[in-house]
């Protein structure tokens, strides 16, 4: 199946095209349209041992955030990037944007307490906004508002715990 | 007889720490643990654990009655408190006395004299300890703060004396910029807090935090131990420490562990304590305060000067003289890093979670002091510190190369951690070389994953496209909700996953 991977940089957003197939002698990769063979195996931590054809290795953990969003760790360095499969990424160029993005819920990154809720329904919030402040660890921590957006809904009170993943507000759909 | 038994009252590594040091002394012990802690490795590694409450600490780790409690349905007759916590509560301490036991820490009559900012000051001052040069009463014009500078040096630090957090102070480098800096410094003070009063202190530019570690006992003796150097803090909390400063020669080494044991004896002090010190670009050094209990940072002394400071704290307890007369001779160089469940790339965001896979470095020149084993859950309710790592090595360089060589090595996935931004600090040629300041984290980033090669970046894409793919291949079901029997049958350890 091919997929696109899109990284986020200094320079702005760079795509790249992933092609992955498997047969019985293991796992070619085509990566912008170079094919390479890799010998591949499982570690204990549910990561990927990887080893590329000139040698190149690591121990790799790669996981499925909310919409498309990965993050890989490779031995300790730290990506992150979107990976949509073909038609996806095709459907979605199509529609202009990300229809997913454009309504959208805040999500807690980390887990933790609810301390206070900064703000209510139908408020407007400029991208950046502290909306809820969330405590772990003896930190207190800002969600900030990922853009601009008028709030619809609050899916937490004080006091209550919440787990990563979870909703704590929701956003109007954009016009 | 059975052994005696000691109630450590703490969590986390530096209850491990403890009940190593009750083990090497023969000392049976004992843990407490929140709801949170049910299965932590320093209740694993006790003898006894008695349950104390619920995760929030203060219903558990500072509840002084369940503590006493504990002590007493366990048999234990000494309470050690580790650090955090109750450490440095003057009434605790005296509680655990008045309970009959014996507390491993200083006097209470002790923890209260340091634990005021205003009367350690003065204690310290009365010792001849030097503390930050300051005016105690608002500067009448501006030839009084000119000469204040002509007294201490330059630069001074104007201050609104109705101020704080950082308004109305104004750095003054010379004599001539007093009268035009006195007049502003007036006039923001006014504007600012309705107040014109402004005094100032000597403004100790890009200081180093340096620390003495001593250790009293009831026989009179007090011994200063070498000191530590902790520039490097993030949030006013120290990432990285180090034994010996390097900057601190023997000569300087032994003006600060003078002065320390003066501060230490004008408090009667017993058991071990830390001296913190400003130390100016100019080799002067000011008290800034004293910290009354063992330390985070104490592995690093331990390395280089051959002691065990927590088994010296219980044996002086217990009213034994400590192990030496005199500090041993430093040898060789020791770096700490703090291990946080933090995470870097996202402005340090806590991070608790399960620990999935945990592997830890070996070899020469290490030690570990954890908290934690492969399967744990890292509360969100507690400090998100969660282990140490602490290299050795014959001079700072092979020091700081183990270091490198043990983070590399150390796998814990599951949660994030301080690791990476531990790697990439250790190639700032700035903290290679020490030219360091408490300042210095406040302007360096962690730049993260914006570092990653070429093949990194092509490992992290096969990685994710073959857990993408055999994602959508489950989703498309048929019962197969694995790889393709080739790839079963020619990888059986990735395929029986799930």
């Amino acid at each position: 199946m091919k997929y696109h991977a899109k990284f986020q940089g200094p320079g702005g957003e760079r795509t790249r095209q992933v092609e992955v197939r498997e047969d019985s002698s293991g796992v070619e990769v085509v990566l912008d349209g170079r094919a390479a063979r890799y010998d591949v195996s499982a570690t204990p931590e549910g990561g990927l041992s990887i080893i590329s054809s000139d040698g190149g290795h690591a121990e790799v953990v790669a996981r499925a955030g909310a919409d498309g969003d990965y993050r890989a760790h490779v031995g300790h360095t730290v990506l992150t990037f979107e990976l949509l499969d073909d038609l996806t990424a095709r459907a979605l160029s199509a529609a202009g944007r990300r229809a997913t993005r454009s309504a959208g819920d805040l999500k807690a990154a980390i887990p933790g307490r609810v301390l206070r809720i900064l703000v209510g329904p139908g408020d407007r919030v400029s991208a950046g906004q502290p909306l809820v402040v969330l405590e772990a660890m003896k930190m207190e921590n800002d969600v900030k508002a990922p853009r601009d957006a008028t709030l619809k809904s609050v899916e937490v009170a004080a006091g209550q715990a919440v787990g990563s993943g979870q909703v704590l507000v929701r956003f109007e759909p954009e016009g | 007889m059975s052994a005696p038994r000691l109630l450590i009252a703490n969590r986390g590594e530096i209850a491990v720490r403890i009940a190593r040091a009750c083990r090497d002394l023969g000392i049976s012990p004992v843990a407490v643990y929140s709801e949170a802690d049910r299965s932590s490795l320093h209740v694993r590694l006790s003898d006894a654990a008695v349950a104390i409450g619920p995760a929030p600490a203060r219903e558990s780790y500072l509840v002084v009655e369940r503590l006493l409690d504990a002590a007493k349905r366990t048999g234990a007759t000494m309470v050690h408190p580790g650090f955090g916590f109750l450490a440095e509560n003057a009434a605790f301490a005296q509680a655990v006395i008045d309970a009959g036991l014996v507390w491993v820490g200083p006097d209470p009559k002790s923890i209260t004299a340091m634990g005021s900012k205003t009367e350690s000051r003065a204690r310290m001052q009365a010792a001849g300890v030097p503390i930050v040069p300051g005016m105690t009463e608002p500067a009448r014009g501006p030839d009084e703060i000119a000469a204040f500078g002509r007294a201490h040096g330059f630069p001074l630090l104007l201050k609104a004396a109705a101020g704080g957090g950082g308004k109305g102070m104004r750095v003054v480098r010379s004599e001539e910029e007093v009268p035009a800096a006195f007049e502003r410094a007036r006039s923001e003070a006014k504007s600012f807090f309705a107040d014109e009063a402004v005094y100032c202190e000597l403004y100790v530019e890009e200081p180093r935090h340096v620390e003495v570690q001593v250790l009293g006992d009831r026989h009179g003796r007090v011994v200063a131990v070498g000191e530590r150097e902790c520039s490097l803090q993030r949030r006013h909390q120290k990432v990285l420490e180090e034994c010996p400063s390097p900057v601190v020669g023997p000569e300087l080494r032994a003006r600060m562990e003078e002065v320390a044991v003066a501060a230490a004896r004008a408090v009667d002090y017993v058991s071990a304590g830390t001296i913190e010190f400003l130390l100016a670009r100019d080799g002067r050094f000011f008290f800034l305060e004293m910290n009354t209990r063992i330390q985070v940072e104490h592995p690093v002394t331990e390395m280089v000067y051959g002691v065990d400071l927590v088994s010296e704290m219980i044996r002086i307890a217990g009213g034994a003289p400590m192990s030496f007369e005199r500090r041993p001779d430093p040898r060789g160089h020791a770096v700490e890093c703090r291990i946080y469940a933090e995470d870097p790339a996202r402005a340090f965001a806590p991070s608790p979670g399960t620990i999935s896979r945990l592997r830890w470095p070996h070899g020469p020149g290490l030690r570990i002091d954890s908290g934690i084993e492969e399967g744990d859950r890292i509360p969100l309710d507690y400090d998100p510190m969660v282990a140490k790592l602490v290299a050795w090595g014959s001079d700072r360089d092979q020091a700081l190369r183990r270091m490198r060589r043990a983070l590399r090595e150390t796998r814990i996935e599951g949660i994030e951690t301080s690791i990476p931004f531990f790697l990439e600090l250790l190639q700032d040629p700035d903290v290679v070389s020490a030219n360091v300041s408490t300042q210095f984290l406040e302007r360096w980033t962690y730049s993260g994953g914006t570092g990653a090669s070429a093949v990194e970046e092509e490992l992290a894409l096969v990685a994710a496209v073959l857990g993408a793919s055999r994602a959508a291949r489950a989703a498309r079901g048929s019962g197969q909700p694995s790889w393709p029997s080739a790839w079963r049958t020619a990888r059986p350890t990735y395929g029986s996953r799930e």
